[in-house]
């Protein structure tokens, strides 16, 4: 954890100041969100060099394209989110990418990146291993793919071999736990 | 829209897909329109995402420390404000990164033109330098060939040579006999060298055929001894060494079948020396 303390607004504070592009609103926007979205990029881009170079092009997206996010639409985050895994996923899917050889085999990179790496525990979560086993493993397993590594859930459905109608039901029951387990 | 239908909607799954942005542009804006129509749906579109971003939040991992000024000057840059920017430090990759990327490309795209550019080139020259080298082995087989040649002419000249300047040779002329009045052919030997040879640059003789050769006889004891075979050659300039004998008291040339015989055919003879 950073020495520095972190600025954190509300999210109608912070979408203001946005608009108004105030060097706080950045500043904010790096402090609540960073670790967020770092823990989705890196699950998908795991060289360490490629997923900071996500990190810095989503956040100039989101500054930049911040005129086109509407809050009736849905909440920060999820906008934000669905930036930086399609960042993400651009990044593994192009030709650079693919030439520098370090795409890895998707499979179990989430366990994997969690082994290798500290996951920043926030101390209002530290419920995190009852939140683990909240989750069936192939609840956990759909929701990582999909929310972690990108897959859309018509290649989650290739990629587990189930039917698309039981991915879509596994899906909403896994989010349905964390409403659950949130609450 | 009655209730059920509603939470029939709900329960498709089809929030969740939006909420991940999984959907297609047409779903999308069903959705929208769905939660701008009936306040259930927003609601549930509200609790689906909240959940997510605890569920992000709680698999977050913090980024290197170094990277925040990294973005933020990233930011600034694109804002083109100036202003001092938190601990803002200068470092060279903290300017717009974005821009480096095609950069490096377009570097791999020259370098690899140019290596394929040198490959040929030192193609090309690799096959030139080869054949100038094929040619050089060549000429230095044939100079070879040509040096060869002319030292087996000198030696031979040298035996020649050897013969005219030798006091111990004695010059027989064989003339034509009857059979062949205007033949001839010059025999120097040597009795005590035992060596014999004939002239053909100066040797008249007519043109034998393919089946036939000449054959020089000594005459030693009254007796004819084979000296060897010879073809007629008006071309030829040198002197031709025979078989050595020793007590010749004449020479004589017959016509014999190709490769000569064991004994002369006396109507045969063309030259003699009696």
């Amino acid at each position: 954890m950073s020495k520095r303390h972190k600025i954190s607004l509300s999210e109608e504070e912070l979408i203001a100041a946005l608009r108004n592009r105030e060097r706080i609103a950045a500043e904010a926007l790096y402090d609540m969100y960073s670790a967020s979205l770092y823990g989705v990029i890196s699950r998908i881009v795991i060289d360490t060099a490629i997923a900071e170079d996500v990190l810095q092009d989503t956040f100039i997206k989101i500054w930049n394209s911040f005129a086109s996010y509407s809050s009736d639409k849905g909440r920060l985050f999820t906008w934000m989110v669905n930036i930086a895994r399609n960042l993400a996923i651009d990044k593994i899917r192009s030709k650079d990418f693919k030439n520098q050889n370090k795409n890895q085999e998707l499979e179990n990179n989430v366990t994997f990146i969690d082994e290798q790496r500290n996951t920043a525990y926030k101390p209002e979560l530290m419920g995190i291993k009852d939140l683990v086993e909240t989750l069936k493993p192939e609840q956990k397993s759909i929701l990582d793919l999909v929310y972690f590594k990108g897959y859309t859930h018509v290649e989650a459905a290739d990629e587990l071999g189930v039917p698309l109608g039981t991915i879509k039901t596994r899906l909403r029951m896994a989010i349905v736990q964390l409403r659950k387990f949130f609450n | 829209m009655k209730v059920e239908d509603i939470k029939a909607y709900i329960e498709s799954g089809i929030l969740e897909l939006y909420v991940l942005g999984d959907v297609t542009p047409q779903e999308k804006l069903e959705v929208e329109a769905m939660a701008a129509k009936h306040p259930a749906i927003k609601a549930e579109l509200e609790e689906i995402e909240k959940s997510l971003e605890l569920y992000a939040e709680a698999n977050a991992i913090e980024p290197d420390e170094n990277q925040r000024d990294r973005v933020l000057n990233s930011l600034v840059v694109n804002l083109g404000d100036d202003r001092n920017f938190g601990r803002r430090e200068e470092k060279p990759e903290a300017k717009v990164v974005p821009f480096e990327q095609p950069k490096q490309t377009n570097f791999y795209k020259y370098a690899f033109a140019a290596s394929l550019a040198l490959l040929i080139a030192s193609t090309i020259a690799l096959i030139s330098v080869y054949n100038k080298l094929k040619d050089s082995q060549n000429l230095v087989a044939s100079l070879n060939n040509q040096n060869q040649q002319m030292a087996n002419t000198v030696s031979l000249k040298d035996g020649e040579i050897g013969v005219l300047r030798d006091p111990s040779f004695k010059m027989y002329k064989l003339n034509g006999t009857t059979k062949s009045p205007k033949s001839a052919l010059m025999v120097a030997w040597s009795p005590s060298k035992k060596k014999v040879w004939i002239d053909m640059a100066t040797a008249k003789m007519p043109a034998n055929d393919k089946d036939h050769s000449y054959q020089l006889w000594a005459i030693v004891a009254g007796k004819p001894i084979d000296l060897g075979v010879f073809n007629a050659d008006t071309t030829s300039k040198d002197m031709k060494e025979m078989k050595d004998v020793e007590l010749a008291s004449a020479f004589a040339v017959t016509l014999e079948k190709r490769g000569g015989s064991l004994t002369p055919s006396m109507d045969e003879m063309m030259v003699k020396s009696f």
